[in-house]
């Protein structure tokens, strides 16, 4: 009996061990845990060991040992209000005004569009997803352009040109602009989330009240808003979980007049050579996105989820009439339209147009930073962005690492899916497929933050990676993992398992399976995830922000340093040429979801079973 | 050409629930075995244990000479090596294949040589009527060509064992009547040994040689199709098989004049046999009852509760106090609401099951009191 069970068991691990998917769980779970759990770890270590850097504080200072005084000084000591508490209480402040008002605006736009009969209301409901698309550091150019105060020095702005006056400097920098741009930046990802559960209504329920004799004010009020109120909440938070990382934003407005946010802060630190406060913030912003993220969980999935049985046909009844209201609601969200999607735009090309900065007329114009070669006397002698060698230089950085990242992670996603949800039972799936969400909870930064703590230096067989192209594709990669592994779980999923059981009954090995069956099929549906990812990369600055040398410059970076030389119309051009990068990019996303084949093979996919 | 299939002790468990429980079941070569029972009854997973796509807990499984698995061996071979093969409910035909390449896979995976490949392929497509359609995908077909696209997938390889899992529960049901023939045709012809699920009671009776009937993880019945809706051998299986539901009813049993008489309410029915308890449920198929508009013998009077005319016959609910009794009926009686009719039940076709265990009681198995 107990030989039974010895062998038994031991027939058993064999024929697990030996399978071709275990192997590669195991392999993938390790390379992770290098690439996530590691850097994690060694970015907690740092802020707790003396740096180098610190003897200046005392010379019995031995580097290496253990040490909780970084995290004293933050929390308690001297230093903690203007590093700590004060971007604490701005990012909080910041994040939680800018998303009350993105949630407000976007819901209530998301209603207009799709639930009246508002004019042009599909393509106002594109257009006013636009600012998501374009990337934050944009719209936060355009508000320089537009409200730039001369107590900062510099020309001076759109604003001041017409009014005479320079505009007082809470519009310029400081929260408000910060939180006016966060809104623009951020009201459309309410907007779409709450459209989304306002298309999954059923007309029927909101029928059914009106046959009571409910007025529609009353359905608005008692039917369609509790039903639609979890994705509202939803958008709340998430949006005030995205604005804690945001970097762009508060660097270019509130950088100026020293208003910092934690991730601002935890930038600016790192320049001034304190590295263990960086890393300490690091390490609180990780904490913040967490507790943000578990609450959401926690709270939002119950309160979803209680309404998912709601979802029903989704059937399309009449559209809520405006009446009189129709045409000046319009004129109303039109304007929104065009001061958040296209005048930023305008600015924006109308700026690197202007040889001198702040001079608005005609007479100004010029096609000298796009096409001029270069000219001592202008911009001190660097020349147009199509001369220009940096330039183009950081245009193919910036494509390569967009090309690589969105391919990489595409495939590397569809395999972990595949192996999560094809062995959903199996621990190691089960703990590979939660260590490649983790870098959904590190705030971009802070995720560069860890990277350069750990791969400035030799780590055991692999090299220094710092400045190097290839650590920028390795964060880009493992960054976008869990977005890559929920598009490829969505591709895997939509593949019957009998598709692959027919294929293994014939006698097909696992890899037959995967390249005849799984494979040929997953490539529609994460084709325009690869999209996303190359278009969430070309417009990513957070992240690699801290781990860029000159020799890897993309486009974003070397905008942004354009703009803090003062090089204004040509960091205007590269954010310009980013913006329609995405702006097409997005455009082809949208193509390929629309187009009759995708469904096509999806309906056949899901198969009919009953 | 079909081999022997040997099912020992097969026991399968997900998490708390217990989908297999200690199935025993072997199954002959040429066999058109049925698998029926509710959902959730276990059937599927038996089904995808012979096919290796599910790895039960404890048990034994023989296919022809082979041991395909072993809980205490520790073996289980990969379904390719099984020598099986599978109808899906689904089809699960590639959809970025055509026809000619979704059928001639396990051909290509056998090595076979493109040209002959595609000329076996190419006779079997004629034999199913579906020559000249290898060309299209499976998105192009109606869902009958789909269906056979699937059978064909099997007789490429022509494996000694079909497994077929609802295959025609996604077809309307006049296409579904045609696809019964033919594969009882297929069968007949080829000889091969067939296990078929389906909670379809109809599509079992029509095509079974043997019926096997599950629930709860446990085969209830194995038998002849005729069999398992004549003599049931338990409350469920009898509640189970037939449209529409059979009758059943408290009853008690008393000898009088040397006679047992079962007495259900105030119905009387002599019976041939003495089942030696005083107590019993009995079972009576709608069909075996007869309504008289004339007052008879041994009858209380009842009254029509309802008349649902099918066509060929009637469906009549006659009701006396609380209870509803549903009779089959042949002939076209003319029958008014709430008219008073008397029932006439064949004591031969009644069946008397223990009304603890649920078992059938015979008089081989009867308690002797």
């Amino acid at each position: 009996m107990r030989k039974n069970m010895i062998r038994r068991w031991l027939n058993l691990f064999r024929a697990r061990a030996s399978s071709p998917q275990f192997i590669l769980t195991v392999v993938l779970l390790s390379v992770l845990a290098y690439l996530v759990l590691v850097p994690l770890y060694g970015l907690a270590e740092r802020t707790l060991l003396w740096h180098a850097a610190d003897t200046r504080i005392s010379r019995n200072i031995e580097p290496g040992t253990i040490t909780v005084f970084h995290w004293k000084n933050i929390l308690s000591g001297r230093i903690s209000g203007s590093f700590f508490y004060k971007p604490l209480l701005n990012t909080l402040l910041t994040g939680t005004i800018a998303a009350l008002i993105a949630m407000l605006l976007g819901s209530i736009l998301s209603w207009l569009v799709t639930r009246t009969d508002l004019p042009g209301r599909s393509w106002l409901k594109t257009l006013l997803t636009l600012p998501y698309i374009i990337p934050a550091f944009a719209i936060a150019l355009a508000w320089e352009t537009l409200f730039r105060n001369p107590n900062i020095g510099g020309q001076p702005g759109f604003f001041q040109v017409v009014f005479h006056v320079p505009p007082p400097e809470w519009l310029s920098y400081g929260p408000v602009p910060i939180i006016a741009t966060m809104v623009i930046h951020f009201f459309p990802f309410a907007l779409l989330l709450v459209s989304g559960a306002l298309a999954t209504i059923d007309t029927q329920l909101e029928e059914g009240a009106e046959l009571l004799g409910a007025g529609r004010w009353t359905i608005l009020r008692k039917i369609t808003f509790p039903v639609v109120a979890p994705a509202i909440m939803a958008a709340f938070v998430l949006t005030f979980g995205r604005t804690i990382g945001t970097f762009a934003l508060p660097y270019l407005l509130g950088g100026p007049i020293r208003y910092y946010t934690l991730s601002t802060m935890l930038f600016t630190s790192l320049k001034m050579g304190f590295e263990p406060i960086a890393y300490v913030l690091g390490i609180i912003l990780i904490i913040i996105t967490s507790l943000v993220v578990y609450g959401s969980n926690r709270y939002l999935g119950k309160n979803l989820r209680r309404f998912e049985t709601v979802g029903g046909k989704g059937f399309k009844g009449e559209p809520t009439r405006l009446g009189q209201w129709r045409w000046p609601v319009f004129s109303l969200v039109g304007m929104v339209a065009f001061i958040t999607a296209i005048f930023p735009l305008i600015l924006l090309t109308y700026q690197t147009l202007m040889l001198v900065r702040g001079r608005f007329d005609l007479g100004n114009l010029t096609l000298h930073f796009w096409v001029g070669t270069s000219n001592p006397n202008i911009a001190h002698g660097e020349p147009g962005v199509l001369h220009n060698p940096i330039i183009l230089g950081a245009i193919w950085n910036s494509v390569r690492l967009s090309v690589l990242s969105s391919v990489i992670s595409a495939i590397l996603g569809l395999v972990i899916a595949y192996l999560v949800v094809r062995n959903h039972k199996s621990i190691t799936a089960t703990l590979l497929d939660q260590i490649s969400f983790l870098p959904f909870l590190f705030p971009a930064i802070a995720f560069g933050a860890m990277y350069l703590s750990i791969f400035a230096t030799r780590q055991g067989p692999i090299p220094a990676l710092y400045g190097t192209f290839t650590l920028l594709v390795v964060i880009s990669v493992v960054k976008r993992l869990p977005y890559a592994v929920r598009t490829g779980t969505s591709a895997i999923t939509q593949i019957g398992l009998e598709l692959e059981e027919a294929a293994e009954i014939e006698g097909a090995s696992w890899y037959q399976r995967i390249r005849k069956v799984v494979m040929p099929l997953a490539t529609s549906g994460i084709v325009s995830g690869m999209m996303v990812t190359f278009v969430g990369m070309m417009r990513e600055l957070s992240l690699i922000i801290l781990l860029i040398t000159p020799q890897t410059r993309v486009l974003m970076t070397l905008g942004l340093r354009y703009t803090e030389e003062n090089q204004v119309q040509l960091s205007n051009a590269l954010v310009l040429l980013v913006t329609l990068i995405t702006i097409f990019g997005e455009l082809i996303v949208w193509w390929l979801g629309k187009s009759r084949l995708s469904r096509l093979r999806e309906n056949q996919m899901a198969g009919k079973k009953g | 050409m079909g081999v022997m299939i040997k099912i020992k002790n097969l026991t399968k468990k997900y998490g708390k629930v217990t989908a297999l429980d200690r199935v025993n079941l072997t199954i002959d070569p040429n066999e058109f075995l049925v698998l029926l029972g509710p959902s959730g009854c276990g059937k599927t997973t038996l089904l995808r244990s012979i096919a290796g796509l599910e790895k039960p807990d404890e048990g034994e499984i023989v296919i022809g000479d082979q041991i395909v698995f072993s809980a205490d061996d520790g073996i289980n071979v990969p379904s390719g090596r099984r020598r099986v093969g599978m109808v899906f409910q689904s089809y699960a035909l590639w959809p970025h294949m055509p026809v000619y390449e979704n059928v001639g896979f396990g051909l290509w995976l056998q090595k076979v040589p493109r040209k002959q490949a595609r000329e076996h392929v190419d006779s079997v497509l004629q034999d199913l009527d579906m020559a000249g359609l290898g060309e299209r995908y499976p998105s192009e077909l109606s869902g009958g060509q789909q269906q056979r696209v699937a059978v064909a997938r099997l007789l490429a390889t022509k494996p000694p064992v079909f497994l077929m899992d609802e295959p025609l529960s996604n077809l309307d049901a006049r296409l579904r009547l045609d696809m019964r023939s033919e594969l009882k045709r297929l069968h007949y012809q080829l000889g091969v040994t067939t296990v078929y699920v389906t909670h379809d009671q109809t599509e079992a009776m029509t095509m079974a040689t043997r019926v096997v009937v599950m629930e709860g993880g446990r085969i209830q019945q194995i038998d002849a199709p005729q069999q398992i809706y004549r003599k049931p051998a338990n409350i469920f299986t009898a509640e189970f098989v037939g449209m529409p539901r059979i009758n059943t009813f408290p009853a008690k049993i008393h000898l009088q004049n040397g006679t047992s008489w079962l007495e259900i309410d105030d119905i009387n029915i002599p019976l041939s046999w003495n089942p030696g308890q005083k107590e019993a449920t009995a079972a009576i198929r709608p069909e075996d009852i007869l309504i008289s508009t004339r007052p008879i013998e041994n009858s209380p009077e009842f009254h029509v509760y309802a008349v649902l005319p099918s066509g060929p016959e009637m469906y009549v609910q006659v009701r006396r106090g609380h209870r509803i009794i549903m009779v089959r009926e042949n002939r076209q009686l003319d029958l008014q609401m709430d008219q008073p009719v008397w029932l006439k039940i064949d004591p031969a076709a009644v069946n008397l099951y223990d009304s603890q265990s649920g078992l059938l009681l015979t008089s081989e198995n009867k308690r002797t009191a």
